[in-house]
């Protein structure tokens, strides 16, 4: 897992990463993180507009205006997601997989229906979809942030009200040797 | 780490029943039906876009009604 220089988040994962105290850490994983114009639209609070306008002047966030190429491909694996008897796409994440499958973006979510759908759908099996947990195992991993990882873990949950999967923690901690 | 239908099928039951169990009931019962409504349909699919526009809110107001209400973001 090697941090590529483009990426896209959608809303749910920005909404959330925006509350932690190390949110920055995204910053020195990717040179630019592109993010869809309807993300902008869903943002109210003073402490996160100002954490995204700050992040755009400086270009670390970038704006991704979508074109008709980019919807119409999200439109189409919106469909496709529905044929399958679990949880589907919705158009916003649905962007940010198209992007990721166009332009080779690594698409950051918190929407278990993007998660999915890179499981399920063959187009999409190519899309490198990482969440909250594989950016700090990243940040982690090439030392870019300090301390033992389970008490950065249960920061993140505790400052977004995020809980990571049991198991999936469980085998990351293991990986990064449980203490700093 | 790839996973197939049933695995997924079984993880997003585990992720339902977390969020089940930790909700403040309490609070969720008291809100204004189609906030109510929203936090419920939250708590079982966990989709945080369709349940704010569910309650009239953009998704950052509902992720904090979603904090207030105890339930965790499990992904």
């Amino acid at each position: 897992m090697s941090a590529e220089a483009f990426a896209i988040a959608d809303t749910c994962f920005l909404i959330d990463w925006a509350s932690w105290r190390h949110r920055d850490l995204l910053f020195e994983l990717f040179k630019t993180v592109f993010v869809p114009e309807s993300v902008i639209k869903e943002i109210r609070s003073e402490r996160t507009v100002e954490w995204i306008a700050n992040s755009l002047a400086s270009g670390s966030l970038s704006l991704f205006t979508e074109t008709p190429d980019v919807i119409s491909l999200a439109r189409d694996l919106v469909e496709r997601s529905k044929l399958f008897p679990i949880r589907g796409l919705d158009l916003p994440e649905a962007i940010c997989l198209a992007v990721g499958k166009m332009r080779n973006y690594t698409v950051i979510t918190e929407n278990r229906g993007a998660l999915m759908a890179v499981d399920i759908l063959e187009e999409l099996s190519s899309v490198r979809v990482w969440r909250s947990l594989e950016l700090i195992t990243e940040g982690l991993r090439r030392g870019l942030m300090r301390g033992d990882p389970r008490v950065i873990f249960a920061e993140y949950e505790g400052d977004t009200g995020h809980r990571f999967p049991k198991r999936d923690l469980e085998v990351v901690l293991l990986e990064l040797g449980g203490e700093d | 780490m790839s996973r197939n239908i049933e695995e997924w099928e079984k993880l997003e039951e585990e992720a339902r029943e977390i969020r089940r169990r930790e909700a403040d009931w309490e609070f969720i019962e008291s809100q204004n039906p189609k906030v109510r409504a929203a936090l419920k349909f939250y708590i079982e699919t966990g989709d945080l876009y369709v349940a704010s526009r569910i309650a009239d809110m953009s998704v950052e107001e509902f992720n904090d009604l979603r904090k207030r209400a105890r339930i965790p973001n499990v992904c």
